[in-house]
């Protein structure tokens, strides 16, 4: 039952859900022949399949509602988990597993209509074998024809989506910045639903960030400038997506919140084969779901990757990439017009390793320089530095050559930085931003990576 | 030409009420925005901005473009900046405390088990390891929460955290209390000698002794600590030399110096029989604080004549009966409350709210806890083990609070083991007085019996006191095997 579980936080999180005391409500539907069902593919065609349903308290004031069409397997869930199953299915099936489902009863409003659906469609995919692959019934309609009609309709929606942020961007400009610091969240919050409505949910994440650039001290009003105009310019690059290179585009449309499915990537990409070290990572949590962003860089290869995991709020994050540490892996790269975001495809052991290479400051801004000029969107870069902390004029990292970049101030004074250092130079692993270097590893003396 | 500045400052008035910076980008059309991709007016007109032809563009689209342009010129074009070098840290030769026994301490300090800090660097320290540095920073912070009310946990800080933690504390103001702080022992004894320490030369005192004829209470303490460190009896001989002068609070301080209290000087052992007659004529001074420490502290004293009157006191309540179902032990009060007893440091009434026991109660728990361990084992010829399980009635709290009290202070290893394996395994404390005692147990006693060996692991249903009890015993276990592990290795 567990190894339908997308990740081993996953399985844990269904586990701790798998008790009847979160499921005020259950239920379940024998099929033609509900044990085979689950084995056999094809329940259709019968009768209606075997089915499980619950609703299950969560920490939102609705609960979830769950439902599972056990002839596919297939799953729908009402919570917000990207993971697919959620821990909410996986715990249902757990449940039903140890015989805490009575059965015999017929499914709630809710869930009969999309089991309603489940069976029409599975009776279409018997006539149609072509069909009948449970991803995409997931996905959407069984067939390409629809298939194109949905993502033509899509692409409409954020077509009109990204002309009215482009109204609403030169509206700004026009009305004056000055406006913004008194406007309050809400004025971000409006305008990134109306791009959640349209589903550019990339757009929809950048403009909720900038809600706390007012706030940010100094200089913030050309920062709100720069993020602006950088919007102005993706509207823009959309509007000519036909035009541009196909790796720049899929930089653009990803950046939009156009998503590439994992299978799609491993399917299409060349896997990179390398020893990499897992250089640094950084969690952030936002909208209740949290996220971990792990640096990697191939010891043959000099290349960066950046492996992203996701979690609801509350539930832990995937811990199989251990800082400080080098892992035999194929990596897959999503398609970008500078290739960052990766997948860990077929990876054995991780080994623990010293201290990586440290660059100088030169060739971390020529690197950043150049990627920039293949995404002007980029906004954090990977750093590996051999550098020394310094606090003035104000709190930086320099290197041999004298050359010094400021510290992020987001990043708090940084004292376990200063203290790991000692004022000796030490290696640094973080991310470079426009606003500075966010340190997240050193290695100390003993070639330990200390995580910041 | 437009710089960036002149473009925030616009869009900051708004393109409304203010012009449109003259681009100086090279390579620019002149009057285009980029959303017109060439063909004249395409995408305002699209946008429903437009004018009538090729010329027409709206002034707030041209600044996002020429921001654009810029924002992405500045970022790729960012040069480096310079700093002002730090001066480096000393050299510590001392090797580092392993991550796990870091881990741990970040852990304390994170608020798990935060009482145990003290006892992870006083075990840091006496095996020669330093705290992994990247610990400092919230181990300075700690102490300056727990401000200079706490001298010795400031003492241990600086002595485990070594030259890095000095080093550190020379950035952040917050912790400037550090390097005000001595180096290392030795040359706190070195300073004790020429009555210099860093923080007194900073106050002007520079003659030997200044500290002591001139200093605070604070500054006197620290005289005092550094002399009873190199010269124990130098500095009792002070002590009895500056006793009539000295006001009631710096005569408990004396007293507190003499036993080490609360671990000023790491390693340095506390009372010694020749501090005995010093402490025995504090028991008549005036103040109820200093009689009430000399008797404290005389209690802890092997041998002393106080202890033998504790002892006679005890053995006449307490006294050991043959029964039917084994032996037990038969409790009667003293008659009352007597001027002797206030001498040897049992104030009348109840102590500050401390204590809600009853009167005849009240007495037995402080004989009990002031009686020399060995009177009972020496008089009921039992080992400690035996007479802890001894049955006693509606005493038996009152008697395991005593000996509690009485192993902690006396530090007998073999009745507090005893203690802890009758509240383990025998008789579970049923007051909040006995589960306070065996909380303070459970962080005094040999960490030894927190091994996986020693005491029996928490079955389901046992009282929350003992569960929390082997919690501690366990964690003491844990944290000093990682500092021990780090010892073998080198």
């Amino acid at each position: 039952m567990l190894a339908l579980a997308p990740d081993v936080p996953s399985q844990r999180a269904a586990q701790k859900l798998a008790s009847p005391g979160s499921w005020p409500l259950t239920g379940a539907r024998a099929g033609a022949d509900a044990s085979a069902a689950v084995a056999a593919d094809a329940g259709g065609g019968t009768g209606p399949p075997a089915a499980l349903w619950g609703e299950c308290r969560g920490s939102a004031a609705v609960p979830y509602r769950t439902a599972i069409d056990l002839s596919g397997p297939a799953w729908q869930c009402s919570c917000p988990s990207r993971k697919f199953p959620c821990k909410h299915a996986l715990a249902l099936l757990l449940l039903w597993a140890d015989g805490a489902i009575a059965a015999g009863s017929d499914p709630p409003a809710w869930a009969a209509t999309w089991l309603a659906s489940r069976a029409a469609k599975a009776s279409r995919a018997a006539r149609d074998p072509d069909a009948g692959d449970p991803e995409a019934a997931r996905t959407g309609p069984a067939n390409p024809e629809a298939a194109l009609r949905r993502a033509a309709q899509r692409e409409q929606r954020v077509a009109s989506g990204v002309a009215e942020l482009d109204r609403w961007l030169c509206d700004q400009v026009r009305q004056g910045l000055a406006a913004s610091q008194q406007a309050g969240y809400r004025h971000w919050d409006d305008i990134a639903a109306r791009m959640v409505d349209a589903q550019a949910p990339g757009l929809a994440e950048r403009l909720r960030a900038l809600a706390a650039v007012p706030y940010s001290g100094a200089g913030w009003d050309g920062r709100l400038l720069a993020e602006y105009a950088l919007l102005r310019l993706l509207t823009i690059a959309y509007r000519r997506q036909d035009e541009l290179a196909p790796p720049l585009r899929d930089t653009v449309r990803s950046r939009i919140g156009f998503t590439v499915r994992q299978a799609d990537v491993l399917a299409s990409g060349q896997p990179v084969k390398d020893r990499w070290s897992v250089l640094a990572r950084r969690d952030t949590e936002q909208e209740r779901l949290r996220s971990r962003r792990v640096w990697l860089r191939g010891r043959e290869s000099g290349r960066y990757a950046l492996v992203l995991s996701f979690a609801p709020a509350g539930m832990s994050l995937d811990d199989s990439l251990t800082v400080g540490s080098c892992v035999d892996a194929e990596l897959v790269f999503y398609p970008a017009a500078v290739p960052l975001r990766a997948l860990v495809g077929t990876g054995h052991g991780e080994v623990p390793v010293g201290a990586p290479p440290g660059g100088t400051v030169a060739e971390l801004l020529a690197g950043w320089a150049a990627a920039l000029a293949e995404d002007p969107w980029l906004d954090s870069w990977p750093a590996v530095l051999t550098g020394t902390p310094a606090r003035a004029p104000r709190p930086c990292l320099y290197d041999a050559a004298g050359h010094a970049l400021p510290l992020h101030p987001g990043a708090g004074p940084c004292w376990p930085l200063f203290a790991v250092s000692g004022g000796i130079p030490l290696t640094v692993a973080g991310e470079w931003t426009p606003r500075g270097l966010w340190p997240l590893t050193a290695w100390d003396d003993g070639g330990r990576a200390v995580p910041l | 030409m437009s710089t960036w500045q002149d473009l925030v400052t616009a869009s900051l008035i708004g393109t409304e009420r203010a012009e449109v910076p003259a681009t100086g980008i090279p390579g620019w059309p002149a009057g285009e925005a980029l959303g017109q991709d060439g063909r004249a007016g395409h995408t305002a007109s699209q946008d429903g901005l437009s004018g009538q032809d090729g010329l027409s563009w709206d002034p707030a689209a041209l600044l996002l473009d020429q921001a654009a342009l810029l924002t992405v010129a500045r970022r790729a074009g960012r040069t480096a900046d310079e700093a002002e070098p730090l001066a480096a840290a000393g050299p510590d030769p001392r090797p580092v405390a392993s991550p796990a026994a870091g881990e741990r301490l970040a852990r304390i300090l994170r608020g798990d088990h935060p009482d145990l800090l003290a006892e992870w660097l006083r075990a840091a320290a006496a095996r020669q390891l330093r705290v992994p540095a990247e610990v400092l920073p919230a181990l300075l912070d700690r102490c300056r929460r727990a401000g200079p009310a706490d001298p010795g946990l400031r003492r241990l800080v600086a002595d485990a955290g070594g030259t890095r933690a000095r080093w550190l504390a020379g950035l952040n103001p917050d912790w400037k209390w550090l390097a005000d702080l001595s180096p290392d022992p030795a040359a706190r004894a070195a300073d004790a000698g020429t009555g210099e320490e860093p923080g007194q030369r900073a106050t002007g005192a520079r003659q030997p002794g200044d500290a002591w004829r001139l200093g605070d209470i604070g500054q006197r303490r620290g005289y005092l600590a550094a002399l009873r460190a190199g010269d124990p009896g130098a500095a009792r001989d002070l002590i009895a030399a500056s006793w009539a002068a000295a006001s009631a609070s710096e005569r408990v301080m004396f007293l507190r110096v003499l036993a080490n209290e609360p671990g000023l000087v790491p390693d340095q052992p506390g009372l010694v029989a020749e501090d005995e007659p010093l402490l025995e004529a504090a028991l008549d001074d005036r103040a109820d604080d200093v009689h009430g420490w000399a008797g404290y502290l005389l209690a802890t004293l092997p041998g002393s004549a106080l202890g033998a009157r504790m002892a006679a006191r005890a053995l006449r309540s307490v006294t050991v009966q043959a029964g039917t179902q084994g032996s037990y032990l038969v409790v009667r009060p003293p008659a009352g409350y007597d001027p002797a007893l206030r001498r040897d440091g049992i104030s009348p009434g109840p102590a500050a709210g401390r204590t809600s026991l009853a009167e005849p109660t009240r007495l037995v728990l402080e004989i009990v806890a002031r009686t020399p361990l060995r009177t009972w084992a020496d008089a009921f010829k039992m080992a400690p083990s035996a007479i802890v399980a001894l049955r006693s009635g509606t005493w038996a709290p009152v008697l395991f609070t005593g000996w509690s009290r009485a192993a902690i202070a006396q530090r007998d290893q073999e009745w507090m083991a005893g203690l802890i394996n009758e509240a383990v395994s025998g008789h579970p404390p049923g007051t909040p007085s006995e589960t306070e005692a065996l909380s303070q147990l459970a962080r005094r006693a040999d960490p030894a019996l927190g091994g996986p060996d020693a005491v029996p692991g928490p079955e389901p249903g046992v009282p929350a006191a003992v569960r929390n009890a082997i919690t501690v015993l366990r964690f003491r276990f844990d944290m000093l095997k990682e500092l021990e592990d780090d010892h073998s290795d080198g």
